[in-house]
């Protein structure tokens, strides 16, 4: 009796033991996932600064531009409906998205105004009175700045979301993971046909007066 | 983009060959289209020789465009300098942290004025806390550009305090003609891009490309310097000199040297009854310990010849910045 009293009493002890060591582990894993969570949210905030850095560069410089004598109009148009194309696709600043396509159509929203604004700026090389102007240069050089801000800024935003996804898809983790709702994140593919160098078309023979030889997205 | 590098090494560096090239070639193209429009149109789309900058490197991806067998010469130049790139298959290389602020490892500068350039930019970490790092380099050991190339450099090299993140780093490659400042996130309110490359192109690189690489850099340092007066406040002290005195090993290496020496001399003496040995041991010793410990050593590894640099821990750097090729 006495002895089974005893029995009792350990297992007790010993349930209690596993308990407090399983519930200490499990808050450490959570824990760690709310971490990289965070971290993922957090780099996600500086990638929509950087890219909302270059969009309000943008009204200056298509300002600067059209005062150029005869610039063409048809790319200041084009950077424009871009710039309000990605105004469309607004995205929570303070959390990383969870859809893929979300993030997708942010990013191709992106890439069409980055698209566009290099062709602005090929095109401009062809008006020597704008690329004498202090103002233009000083805009590009910011825009420059931007674009390298925007791929630093991606590539830790990837980083995050690729530390966050192992953890949560990796062993003892996805079990907690699974508990309490930790879905593996999107993050930004490569710019479809970044890898492929830009082609030129040379149109000498078209009738057409553009000013300048145009290029192909 | 070697094809784009290449493009502009061409259109940047010989703008009057160039618009003969152009005026020569011209015929050619009438010829085959019958067009006169086009060959004022090509001679107005060269950079003009006094145009104050080339095609930039990121956007100029379209640039060189109007002039055919230019673009078609470059391109087979690309093609041999990309095989060429391929078949070694260059591997980066992040340059070790410097001990200087001043650091030319091209030879560009004579050593008096890289001392007084280090301790220029010495004295600006002890005024108001900024670091700037110059280093000059003789050539890019990257497959990357230079704006990502450098900004790695500079994040592994600490540039800047830790709590500001007030690093800068102008970083100068001779024999690709390029160069490029890095600006960490706390100093690109004092140094924006436009101000950076407003130093790069228009201060620096007229001076590059005269030959004259200390006055551009005396130049660029002066600006650089001119831009961060006042933005933070410093403690006096760099953070190598803030890092207590000495920590070098050298002088007890030395004082166990000499006492190995004692040692030694006493164990011989003891050993050896009437061999005049101390006669020797004495002023060899002194000699010994006073040469190396007093000027060689001391001197040479800390701080009596130039003011050493300590980075602060501040990384930050995120893409800040311009550069300009020459």
């Amino acid at each position: 009796m006495n002895k089974f009293a005893i029995g009792c009493g350990g297992l007790v002890v010993i349930l209690i033991f596993v308990l407090v060591v399983g519930g200490l582990a499990l808050a450490g894993i959570y824990n760690r996932l709310v971490k990289l969570q965070q971290g993922v949210d957090q780099s996600w905030a500086q990638v929509q600064n950087v890219y909302q850095r270059r969009a309000d560069l943008i009204p200056n410089l298509v300002n600067t531009v059209a005062g150029a004598a005869n610039f063409e109009k048809s790319t200041l148009v084009e950077v424009t409906n871009a710039r309000a194309s990605v105004g469309r696709v607004q995205l929570d600043p303070s959390k990383a998205p969870t859809d893929a396509a979300q993030l997708q159509q942010f990013q191709a929203a992106q890439g069409q105004l980055s698209s566009a604004l290099s062709r602005l700026l090929v095109v401009s090389e062809n008006y020597p009175d704008l690329k004498a102007n202090q103002n233009f240069l000083s805009l590009q050089a910011q825009l420059e700045g931007s674009e390298n801000r925007i791929s630093v800024e991606r590539g830790n935003f990837n980083t995050a979301v690729q530390n966050y996804n192992t953890a949560v898809r990796s062993f003892p983790a996805n079990f907690v993971a699974g508990m309490f709702g930790f879905a593996p994140r999107p993050f930004f593919n490569a710019q479809p046909g970044a890898d492929k160098a830009p082609t030129v078309n040379f149109n000498f023979g078209s009738p057409s007066p553009a000013p300048a030889a145009s290029a192909s997205p | 983009m070697f094809i784009v590098m290449n493009m502009k090494r061409d259109v940047s560096q010989k703008p009057r060959t160039v618009i003969e090239a152009v005026a020569a070639s011209t015929s050619t193209t009438l010829k085959t289209h019958s067009s006169p429009v086009h060959a004022t149109r090509l001679l107005k789309h060269r950079p003009l020789p006094g145009s104050t900058r080339g095609p930039r490197i990121i956007w100029g991806a379209l640039a060189a465009n109007s002039l055919l067998p230019d673009f078609v010469s470059s391109l087979i130049l690309a093609a041999f300098f990309y095989v060429g790139c391929s078949s070694l298959h260059a591997t980066e290389v992040i340059p070790p942290k410097p001990d200087r602020y001043f650091n030319d490892y091209a030879h560009v500068v004579s050593a008096e004025a890289g001392l007084r350039f280090n301790e220029q930019l010495a004295q600006l970490e002890r005024d108001n806390s900024a670091q700037i790092v110059v280093a000059v380099f003789p050539k890019m050991q990257t497959d990357s550009s230079i704006d990502d190339y450098t900004r790695r450099i500079a994040q592994a090299w600490d540039i800047g305090q830790k709590q500001t993140q007030n690093g800068v780093a102008l970083f100068v490659f001779i024999a690709d003609r390029k160069m490029f400042i890095q600006t960490a996130h706390g100093v690109e309110g004092a140094l924006p891009d436009a101000t950076c490359f407003d130093i790069t192109e228009r201060h620096i690189k007229p001076e590059f490309r005269a030959g004259n690489y200390e006055r551009g850099l005396a130049i660029g340092i002066d600006l650089i310097g001119q831009a961060l007066r006042g933005e933070y406040k410093g403690t006096g002290k760099t953070v190598k000199e803030g890092e207590g005195p000495h920590n070098s090993p050298g002088p007890f290496i030395i004082f166990f040297i000499i006492f190995l020496f004692f040692i030694i001399n006493i164990a011989r003496r003891r050993g050896k009854k009437g061999y005049r040995y101390s006669g020797l041991g004495g002023p060899f010793m002194g000699g010994w310990s006073s040469g190396s410990g007093g000027g060689g050593w001391s001197s040479g590894s800390d701080g009596g010849g130039f003011s050493g640099f300590s980075g602060g821990g501040g990384g930050g750097f995120g893409g800040g910045g311009a550069g300009s090729g020459w």
